[in-house]
């Protein structure tokens, strides 16, 4: 998880995109250098470029949280132009063309559906970015935590995200009378317990409400708002909390982390919103 | 058009193929070059049947389609949890919820198979529907929702609204 001992993922990936116009526009202009030697006498053969470099198109498109769907179908006509029969000049000229659009949907993956996830959704470890960054500055306020404590945030923010107010009320409730609970989990435990109930009850936010103490601030996720917007700060300080919860499951109940990374991309919604 | 209970409602896309066809064949029967003429007079038996099918048939979709709606609405307004937008996530697939918000945008509902984004005060998601509403929702309309959290691609994508009751509750201006 540490900078100093890069995955081999982090390392291709940025190449993997460049490798598509490379594959694509290689194959053809390969293929036209064969065919003129007199060693490759369908130019239909020379798409193989474009096939790979649409298949590796598909493979990073899937690897990204949001799917782009225009990506992930290009290898269907990747295959159609391999396998059919064409005339020279409309061969080399619509394999061309595939090339074209190939690179500007890898750079369109690029910069619109993000960075590649390290490792696709096989990984064990939280991809590079803010949740990460957060997880990682906060791991030290959950020194010691009981992993039997981690287990309650974890099944808390489970039930919370999947919308299981009740349950999640209820959960907090005993996870924040629990023996052992440092100060600031217990106050994290409180406000979803509130957030919990209210949404659970479809209630407007109530005048007064709890809130963390500054002293807590090191380990928030968000920075509180200033006061004058306390719909701001109630919807901050439940952001806070699930975020608190997510990172404390995350330090004190390894055992729970393959269900976090599967909720990772709710946790960074509440981050970045 | 009121069959029963069901609003039938045809999208613009089968009028505008019966009025394209329609105004062909008259062309054809009344102005085209004598022998096409004759032709398509002679084959009027069929044409015009086949012309108001052009209608008929989607308008028996949509009936079905809205019927089936309309069935399922005391379900989902029984089920359904009030949630806000911005803790809908993928652990809330196969949920029935119920969001309120506001209309940003409407699109494809010249198809039948209209798609609004909602908002409400935490954020925003996309509503799918795949028939036509009972209320003509358009943008700025408050309106609730009542339907299932799936994928936008079934299996893949981020989570989105499959939409069975889009219903205006109060018009903003």
């Amino acid at each position: 998880m540490t900078d100093n001992n890069p995955s081999p993922e982090k390392t291709i990936f940025p190449f993997a995109e460049a490798l598509v116009p490379v594959l694509a526009f290689g194959g053809t202009l390969a293929g036209v250098a064969l065919h003129n030697a007199g060693i490759l006498f369908e130019i239909q053969y020379a798409a193989i470029g474009g096939l790979f470099a649409s298949c590796l198109l598909a493979y990073l498109a899937w690897t990204r949280l949001h799917k782009d769907i225009v990506a992930l179908s290009t290898p269907i006509y990747g295959i159609i132009f391999f396998v059919t029969p064409i005339e020279y000049t409309a061969g080399v000229v619509l394999q061309l063309v595939y090339a074209a659009g190939l690179t500007i949907l890898a750079a369109r993956l690029r910069y619109r559906f993000g960075p590649g996830i390290a490792g696709g959704s096989s990984t064990k470890e939280l991809p590079p970015g803010p949740l990460r960054d957060y997880v990682e500055s906060s791991g030290g306020a959950f020194e010691g935590l009981f992993s039997v404590i981690g287990h309650d945030a974890a099944l808390a923010f489970f039930r919370f995200s999947e919308g299981e107010y009740q349950a999640a009320a209820e959960l907090a409730h005993a996870a924040s009378c629990r023996s052992g609970t440092p100060e600031h989990v217990v106050r994290a435990f409180s406000v979803i317990r509130q957030h919990a109930e209210l949404l659970d009850k479809n209630l407007p936010r109530p005048l007064t409400y709890l809130t963390f103490l500054p002293a807590d601030a090191p380990v928030m996720a968000k920075p509180l708002p200033g006061p004058g917007d306390p719909d701001h700060e109630f919807g901050t300080m439940m952001d806070n909390a699930l975020l608190l919860l997510f990172s404390a499951a995350w330090h004190a109940s390894p055992e729970d982390r393959p269900s976090l990374l599967s909720l990772q991309q709710f946790a960074r919604k509440l981050l970045e919103a | 058009m009121k069959i029963g209970s069901v609003d039938v409602r045809i999208s613009i896309l089968p009028i505008a193929a019966f009025i394209v066809f329609t105004s062909g064949f008259i062309i054809a029967a009344f102005f085209g070059p004598p022998e096409m003429a004759d032709d398509v007079r002679k084959s009027l038996i069929w044409i015009i049947p086949a012309l108001f099918l052009l209608l008929i048939i989607p308008a028996i979709l949509n009936y079905m389609s809205r019927s089936q709606y309309a069935d399922l609405e005391p379900e989902y307004e029984m089920k359904a949890k009030t949630v806000r937008v911005r803790l809908i996530n993928e652990s809330m697939i196969g949920k029935i919820v119920r969001i309120v918000g506001v209309v940003e945008q409407a699109r494809y509902q010249f198809i039948n198979r209209p798609q609004f984004t909602v908002a409400d005060r935490s954020g925003s998601i996309s509503v799918k529907m795949f028939t036509t509403p009972a209320d003509d929702v358009k943008v700025n309309d408050i309106v609730e929702v009542y339907g299932q959290v799936i994928r936008r691609y079934i299996v893949t994508g981020e989570p989105v609204i499959n939409c069975v009751i889009i219903r205006k509750t109060e018009q903003n201006g």
